[in-house]
């Protein structure tokens, strides 16, 4: 049990759950998706992403790859809701389902993190 | 491969660690410092309230971290924004401050520079084309063979544990870019990196100081690339049985070589005006032979050097004296012990009676206090002296000694008639078991043929490639001999610039080819010569033309 190793597994964590807590809600209604979550879950996986660097184990090269395209995913949605409001014009509906779908891209790809470091961790027990 | 691209990713990936912690700190300070603009209240010109967007607000943390300018975008601040602003610029330009400050010093991280050095070194070989050599050990005979090969085009790699030696290659100021790295040649990753294994190296040069060092260096060689020559240096006898057992193609023992020519100019002085005409760049056969005395000699140090210039003498005959600081235990060798810069130890060796002086101590300041004292109590004294360190060189100079050895330009001599003529090693060694009727024959010719001109040395290969003038006439059946190749090409009357020394071929050889030796493809024929003979022999090879003239057929052009 070390600080570093839990603190590493709570950004990673955070990153998903953020992530999935922006997804939840209808696809195509603004109002059910909020701005703070979106911008704080691009913060947690910047973070994640430079928590991995450096390591170069196998299982590290992946997580940084699998957290990589989570910020590319969610950023792409942040400026695809940011284009889409430009001058104070209400969102469409188009662009709230491609915002909501790029969150939920970056959703499946922060899964593929936690899953590897719930492997790491199994592996490591033995 | 595998370990450069490794050795390459390590540096990437050590960046990244150290880089790990500021960038953190980066994002979350401008994480809070956007959050915070969003969230603080505002007013419009109007007076309504507002709060900046995301786009807004990560725009103004943006420029407010790294210039702290523009103004206030896009409505004039209210106190409360303020207030975030001035504490958003103290945390943003500390956080910046502090991640490229830990950038800064990872780049200046010996470790770092280091990865970094060693990356350039192993691109740097690996984008070598033209055939090259790696140079391990940068001293007297290292620098010389690098500029002499640089010189000619060939590529040289640079390997020392010293890392002063490593800075003075750029210092030297060779006509080539030559990489150099300062690291144990010892180590098999540093041969590998300097491209051992790599197409266009030619062979590996293990010329450290260090017996032991140029031992792993050829067994490491060897076994990496067992088909590519390593050329070897030895000081000690006892290393040089495990240097041929790795399969070392060449060893050289200046030692051994040194004491080996001296014996032999002793013997046939003519040897000894072909030998320096062949081996340095310098030196042309109308030299006349220094006056080697037969009578008997003093050795003044009798250190490893001294042993084996001892024995290489009394092999052929002379009796030899020695004077030394300590009794000589060898049996039946003649000895004086006693300070050797003192008249009377020198006197009691009978130096005024002798006919030459070996002065070979590993102390320059010894050996120069010798030969002066030498030349006082015996003038016509022939002096031999062994100077170690070339930056005494001037001093040896003026002394004005008949011989002055240094190690490494024996080595550096040797090494390079290695490389550039692989034949002529083993002319030399046959023309040393010629008596001196052959050898005075020999300068003779060279006299005539090269005159006062530095002589080249250098081999055909009498095939399709390089003769395809000669190939063509052999398919036509028609012979060829030494002779009418060593004329000229406009005029067959007059004889080309040019002695061919020895001839090759599968199931011969034949030392100083006659004229009317017939040429046969496949031989390997060795020549020396003026400069301006190596083309215009290349001429008569491939040109149809030019050979048909020299053999005079009736079908000339």
């Amino acid at each position: 049990m070390s600080f570093e190793k839990t603190l590493f597994a709570f950004v990673i964590v955070l990153a998903l759950t953020l992530n999935v807590g922006f997804v939840l809600g209808d696809m195509t209604r603004i109002d059910h998706h909020d701005v703070y979550e979106l911008a704080l879950a691009i913060v947690v996986s910047l973070i994640a992403t430079v928590m991995k660097f450096g390591d170069r184990s196998l299982l590290g090269s992946t997580m940084l790859a699998t957290s990589l395209v989570a910020d590319v995913q969610l950023i792409a949605a942040a400026v695809v809701w940011g284009t889409a409001t430009i001058g104070g014009t209400e969102i469409t509906t188009h662009d709230t389902v491609t915002v909501v779908s790029l969150a939920a891209g970056a959703m499946v790809a922060n899964i593929v993190s936690v899953v590897l470091l719930v492997i790491e961790t199994a592996s490591l027990r033995r | 491969m595998s370990i450069e691209v490794r050795r390459t990713q390590a540096g990437l990936f050590l960046l990244l660690r150290r880089l790990r912690a500021p960038l953190i700190v980066l994002i979350v300070v401008y994480a809070v410092a956007v959050f915070g603009f969003t969230l603080v209240p505002g007013v419009d010109p109007d007076g309504r309230p507002w709060r900046m967007s995301f786009l807004h607000a990560f725009y103004f943390v943006s420029f407010l971290g790294t210039t702290i300018g523009l103004g206030e975008i896009p409505y004039p601040f209210s106190d409360a924004q303020r207030l975030w602003a001035v504490a958003s610029i103290y945390a943003t330009v500390v956080a910046w401050l502090y991640s490229i400050g830990s950038m800064l010093s990872t780049l200046q991280d010996p470790l770092f520079r280091r990865i970094m050095l060693e990356n350039r070194f192993a691109n740097a070989v690996r984008g070598i084309r033209e055939p090259f050599v790696v140079l391990c050990g940068y001293d007297d005979a290292g620098r010389l063979v690098a500029r002499e090969l640089t010189e000619e085009g060939i590529g040289v790699v640079i390997v020392d544990r010293d890392p002063a030696r490593v800075e003075s290659v750029e210092i030297d100021r060779l006509p080539a870019a030559v990489p150099a790295l300062q690291a144990n040649a010892v180590v098999p990753a540093t041969l590998l990196s300097a491209g051992v294994t790599h197409p266009a190296c030619i062979a590996t040069l293990a010329l450290t100081g260090d017996d032991a060092t140029n031992l792993s260096v050829s067994l490491n060689a060897k076994i990496l690339a067992p088909q590519r020559p390593v050329i070897c240096v030895a000081h000690h006898h006892e290393h040089q049985a495990a240097m041929a057992r790795v399969g070392t193609e060449h060893l050289i023992n200046p030692h051994d070589t040194f004491a080996e020519r001296l014996a032999q100019s002793i013997l046939k002085p003519s040897l000894h005006v072909i030998y320096e005409s062949l081996t340095t760049q310098t030196s042309t056969p109308m030299a006349t032979p220094p006056a080697f005395p037969r009578g008997r000699w003093l050795i003044c140090g009798y250190g490893r050097f001294g042993r084996t210039v001892h024995r290489h003498l009394e092999q052929i005959g002379i009796v030899v004296t020695v004077v030394d600081e300590q009794n000589v235990s060898d049996k039946g060798t003649d000895y004086v012990s006693g300070n050797m810069i003192d008249a009377t130890t020198l006197r009691r060796a009978r130096l005024g009676e002798a006919a030459g002086i070996v002065i070979c101590t590993p102390n320059d300041t010894t050996n120069l206090a010798v030969a002066m004292l030498a030349r006082e109590l015996n003038p016509s004294l022939f002096r031999v002296v062994r100077l170690s360190n070339r930056r005494n060189t001037p001093l040896f100079r003026a002394l004005e000694a008949d011989i002055i050895t240094l190690s490494g330009y024996i080595v550096a001599a040797e090494v390079l008639r290695i490389i550039r003529a692989p034949q002529l090693s083993y002319f030399l060694r046959l023309a040393r078991h010629q008596d001196e009727r052959w050898t005075a024959q020999l300068l003779e010719r060279m006299r005539e043929r090269i005159g006062a001109e530095i002589a080249e040395t250098w081999s055909i290969t009498i095939d399709e490639a390089s003769a395809p003038a000669f190939a063509a006439a052999r398919a036509r059946g028609q012979r060829v001999t030494v002779g009418e190749l060593m004329r000229a090409p406009d005029n067959r009357e007059l004889c080309l610039g040019a002695v061919p020394l020895l001839l090759q071929r599968e199931d011969g050889k034949s030392l100083l080819p006659a004229d009317d030796e017939e040429l046969l493809l496949g031989d390997r024929l060795l020549l020396c010569g003026r400069e301006i003979t190596r083309g215009r022999l290349r001429w008569s090879l491939s040109d149809q033309r030019v050979l048909r003239y020299l053999t005079g057929s009736p079908q000339r052009a």
